[in-house]
């Protein structure tokens, strides 16, 4: 945030609204975060927060009847927003990449790998055939693939879970890409391989100074991938900050009761219960008023039924959209966890 | 509501373990056509373990380690190719499958495939009784009642459809009708992976109440080692269909002796925005489980490998604690 180069990524008030049967679904309800070049930023939420929906609209990839609407979508000087749809998918797949959830169906069965990662590179860099081959082997020898000549004669069932997320890591960076956008890369994928595809990205970054969109709802990747971060609920962002602030003084009651959801790693003390958030999520069908965490909110009030919720930004803490300070909340069972 | 079980098995249910595991594998043939030969895919080989009465086993694991196929054998709904599984002392192939289902019943992990769309919630949540022929409709109608109140679901709730309950209301449907015939053992399988951390929490607490309220035993399978440090007594680390290693949940945790156990260990993720990834040290030599590698199956991929590992297949240790199966540890040279 304090660093002078501008963001590569800047959206202001940014809204999602899907038309389905029972009225209209405010999906993302006008949020804004910027993104710094070479930085990960993470989306973190629980399901039907609105967090795909806002990596599909950055990607301009939308369902038809999703409707999409921003004050500012700028990217790298482009304006997103009002881009020609050509002009878009010249800009997806080089200077805009995105590693989607599951390998297995992002990855076209009937084709090779190799076909799938050269074509990236004919398409958007005018390459002769032998070019995109000698590329698309230089990238999957840098994403850790071994014997990468044999693999790209390889189709993707022949891959496991890991190598098909390898690949697909490859070929988004096959353009050396500004911004990868990457939802949830590693929910597919066990534990161990996991962590070494997170390793991976990390190590990636590093090399070719990409910006990182990592989208999830586990909060340990954020912990230790994010440089800043926002948390989603019920399609807007209720708190956002540097990865240290929000984990070490959440601002937010939702935040602060989903860390206390986590299975802490306290090797061997045993934890007697969990602390859990009640109720459910609210639905998103129809015009929405207030706060939308407040009807499982333990301090919620009145005042937290109506209007817009301002963003607070205290000084040396996470911006945060709640009617109460943490210090103005009643101090009851905050701790109880331990 | 009444179980009337057997006499002879309550009598030996007295001083036996609630579930033993002995020797038990499971192969399937696989890729057989015609003018062609299949191959053996061993996906659970030699495992034993033994859960005492009110224990929670965890089982822990990737995906393809077996933990799936050893639960299915232990639900009754597959048989085992070798060895042999004993519930209350008595061999489940001899056990008729309305008693089995008396005694043990499953959670699975998808609430959203796992419950009829077409039945609404009292319906589904009474049909063991009404399998089992238990009480007249009135008690049975009460007893859904009661049981969705123990569960966490507001009896309003009797004749919606399952596409109207949440992820986490659909899997206390499932605990509920679980529960119904009022089970000794629950098989849990990965029950919260489809749910978000704040709904996990929830159904994690309720089925360690639920533990203490009807005396329930759990094996407890899942891929997330956090997990299973809160809610198990004792861990199984299974790979490649083996258990490699089986401690008590604390001392897992806290100790992990076998190299991929370690490994599964280092690979949580605590949110602490201090610390970096770990560095787990793992070869990706992802092993073919139709052409296992030879020696210990875990060797292409272990930092600690030795050159005896690629050949020999290490033997089993075991002390009163557990076992571990590595050639790190071996008689005479514990640690």
């Amino acid at each position: 945030m304090d660093s002078a180069t501008p963001p590569i990524l800047k959206v202001e008030g940014m809204s999602v609204d899907i038309k389905v049967p029972a009225g209209m679904l405010h999906a993302v309800n006008r949020i804004d975060f910027s993104v710094n070049p070479g930085e990960t930023f993470c989306i973190v939420g629980e399901s039907g927060c609105g967090k795909t929906m806002t990596s599909l609209a950055l990607m301009r990839l939308l369902p038809r009847s999703a409707k999409l609407t921003a004050d500012k979508l700028e990217f790298d000087g482009h304006d997103l927003l009002n881009m020609s749809e050509a002009r878009m998918a010249e800009l997806r797949g080089d200077r805009l990449g995105m590693i989607f959830q599951d390998p297995m169906t992002s990855l076209n069965p009937v084709y090779t790998i190799g076909d799938q990662l050269e074509e990236v590179y004919l398409r958007h860099r005018k390459s002769t055939r032998k070019e995109a081959r000698a590329r698309a082997e230089f990238m999957l020898e840098r994403v850790g693939i071994m014997s990468p000549a044999l693999r790209l004669r390889q189709y993707p069932h022949q891959l496991s879970g890991g190598l098909r997320q390898r690949v697909m890591i490859a070929m988004t960076l096959m353009c050396e890409p500004r911004l990868v956008i990457a939802d949830e890369p590693t929910t597919a994928l066990d534990v161990t391989v996991q962590v070494q595809i997170l390793q991976l990205l990390a190590r990636l970054q590093k090399e070719f100074g990409m910006a990182i969109i990592l989208i999830t709802h586990n909060l340990g990747i954020v912990a230790r991938m994010a440089d800043h971060l926002a948390v989603m609920y019920a399609g807007k962002i209720v708190e956002t900050g540097s990865a240290v602030d929000v984990f070490t003084r959440p601002q937010h009651p939702y935040t602060q009761g989903l860390l206390r959801c986590m299975p802490t790693h306290d090797h061997g003390a045993q934890v007697s219960r969990l602390g859990s958030i009640p109720g459910i999520v609210p639905s998103l069908i129809g015009e929405q008023h207030g706060c939308g965490f407040r009807n499982r909110c333990e301090f919620a009030r009145d005042i937290c039924a109506s209007g817009e919720i301002e963003l607070r930004t205290p000084q040396g803490a996470s911006a945060y959209r709640c009617v109460l300070s943490p210090d103005e909340r009643p101090a009851r069972v905050v701790e109880a966890a331990q | 509501m009444n179980v009337q079980p057997a006499m002879s098995a309550a009598v030996a249910a007295q001083e036996s373990p609630a579930l033993e595991i002995s020797g038990v594998g499971r192969s399937f043939h696989v890729g057989a056509g015609f003018l062609r030969k299949g191959k053996t895919l061993r996906a659970v080989d030699d495992v034993n373990l033994t859960v005492r009465r009110g224990e929670v086993l965890g089982i822990v694991g990737e995906s393809g380690s077996g933990k799936t196929t050893l639960s299915r054998m232990m639900l009754g709904l597959m048989k085992p190719t070798d060895g042999s599984i004993r519930m209350d002392g008595q061999d489940i192939r001899t056990i008729s499958r309305s008693d089995l289902s008396r005694k043990v019943q499953p959670i699975f992990q998808d609430p959203y495939s796992s419950l009829n769309p077409r039945k609404t919630i009292g319906q589904i949540i009474s049909l063991p009784l009404e399998t089992h022929g238990n009480g007249t409709p009135a008690e049975r109608r009460a007893a859904v009642e009661q049981m969705m109140l123990q569960v966490g679901l507001p009896p309003r709730l009797i004749h919606s459809y399952p596409s109207q309950l949440s992820g986490g209301q659909r899997q206390r449907v499932a605990i509920a009708r679980a529960l119904m015939i009022r089970p000794e053992i629950l098989i849990c399988d990965e029950p919260t992976s489809a749910l978000d951390v704040s709904v996990q929490a929830q159904i994690l607490n309720l089925l360690k109440d639920l533990r203490e309220t009807f005396n329930l035993t759990y094996i407890f399978i899942t891929h997330d080692l956090g997990i299973l440090e809160y809610i198990a007594d004792r861990v199984a680390v299974m790979y490649m269909g083996r258990v490699v290693e089986e401690a008590p949940a604390r001392q897992l945790m806290r100790n992990p002796r076998h190299p991929y156990a370690h490994a599964l260990l280092g690979s949580m993720l605590t949110p602490d925005p201090t610390l970096d990834l770990p560095d787990l040290h793992l070869g990706r030599g992802f092993p073919d489980p139709l052409n296992p590698p030879t020696g210990c199956s875990f060797h292409p991929r272990c930092p600690k490998a030795m050159p005896e590992c690629s050949n020999l297949a290490p033997k089993p240790l075991r002390n009163d604690n557990g076992m571990v199966e590595c050639h790190l540890y071996r008689e005479g040279n514990p640690q």
